[in-house]
């Protein structure tokens, strides 16, 4: 088992410009992700994501770092590091989309690493910022189906 | 617990030696650093080492058996560690779907459009 990157693949019945932009895009990335940004998809471009929390109207905020944005085929980018330091790949999280075309839209591979030096801080951000996004009915059963795995692998 | 803690529980897993260790440790029921060492490709001490980083943090138990001593993993802080990976996964499961779906919707009504043109 790696415990090292989350590690995706999934088809979107959409053409890869859409999706490069539904990816990429403010606009869209605040209906996916639940957060304001400013981030431009350009390589090298720089922003913050902003989760509010309207109960205790506090916010959260995380600097984002575009990497490499090579529309249609690829975009990726770092968050999950300190305000006052520039991204590198031992203080941040390094998110990958490639996207490449398929008969009836997209194959998207998704990958995100880094977790190997920033593990358990990204888990404590998903687990308060997002805990809403994702109920327990979805995690429980994900969480018994690794323990299953981890207990009855060879 | 404290996330200093949970800090060193995810280095102690972040390195592959010691992630083969744990895996070779549930194969066989537990294990000594010389039958961990006859199955890795590095030395007894550098097992020792790294079973001592897997004990600081819980994930390891261990007994003395005759002149050695035998380690454990200990299940319930393994699973604690599964479990934070776990939960950044089922996130970002969550957010690829909506991705998914916005994608589609919009390629709908694209579509949608583009029939449209054609009849007039």
């Amino acid at each position: 088992m790696e415990y090292g990157t989350i590690e995706r693949e999934f088809h979107v019945d959409a053409a890869p410009e859409i999706v490069f932009d539904v990816i990429s895009s403010p606009e869209h990335i605040r209906q996916w992700w639940d957060a304001e940004t400013d981030i431009e998809p350009v390589s090298g471009a720089t922003g913050e994501l902003v989760w509010s929390d309207e109960n205790t109207g506090r916010a959260h905020v995380s600097p984002i770092t575009v990497v490499d944005a090579q529309p249609p085929r690829l975009f990726s980018f770092r968050w999950v590091y300190p305000d006052d330091a520039a991204a590198r790949s031992d203080n941040s999280l390094l998110v990958t989309f490639q996207l490449s075309p398929s008969e009836r839209g997209t194959v998207v591979r998704m990958t995100e690493a880094g977790f190997r030096e920033k593990g358990w801080e990204v888990a404590v951000l998903e687990e308060q910022y997002n805990e809403h996004v994702v109920g327990w009915d979805l995690f429980l059963p994900r969480m018994a189906k690794y323990l299953t795995e981890l207990v009855s692998a060879p | 617990m404290s996330v200093a803690i949970n800090d060193d529980l995810w280095s102690a897993i972040g390195d592959p030696t010691r992630r083969r260790m744990l895996d070779l440790l549930l194969t066989d029921g537990g294990g000594t650093a010389t039958s961990l060492s006859e199955q890795l490709p590095v030395t007894r001490q550098a097992v020792a080492k790294h079973l001592g980083v897997l004990d600081r943090v819980g994930l390891v138990h261990v007994t003395p058996s005759g002149r050695e001593m035998r380690y454990r993993v200990d299940d319930a802080q393994l699973a604690r560690a599964v479990a934070q990976l776990s939960a950044v996964g089922a996130t970002w499961d969550a957010r690829l779907r909506r991705i998914a779906t916005i994608a589609e919707a919009i390629q709908r009504s694209k579509s949608r459009d583009a029939a449209q043109q054609e009849e007039q």
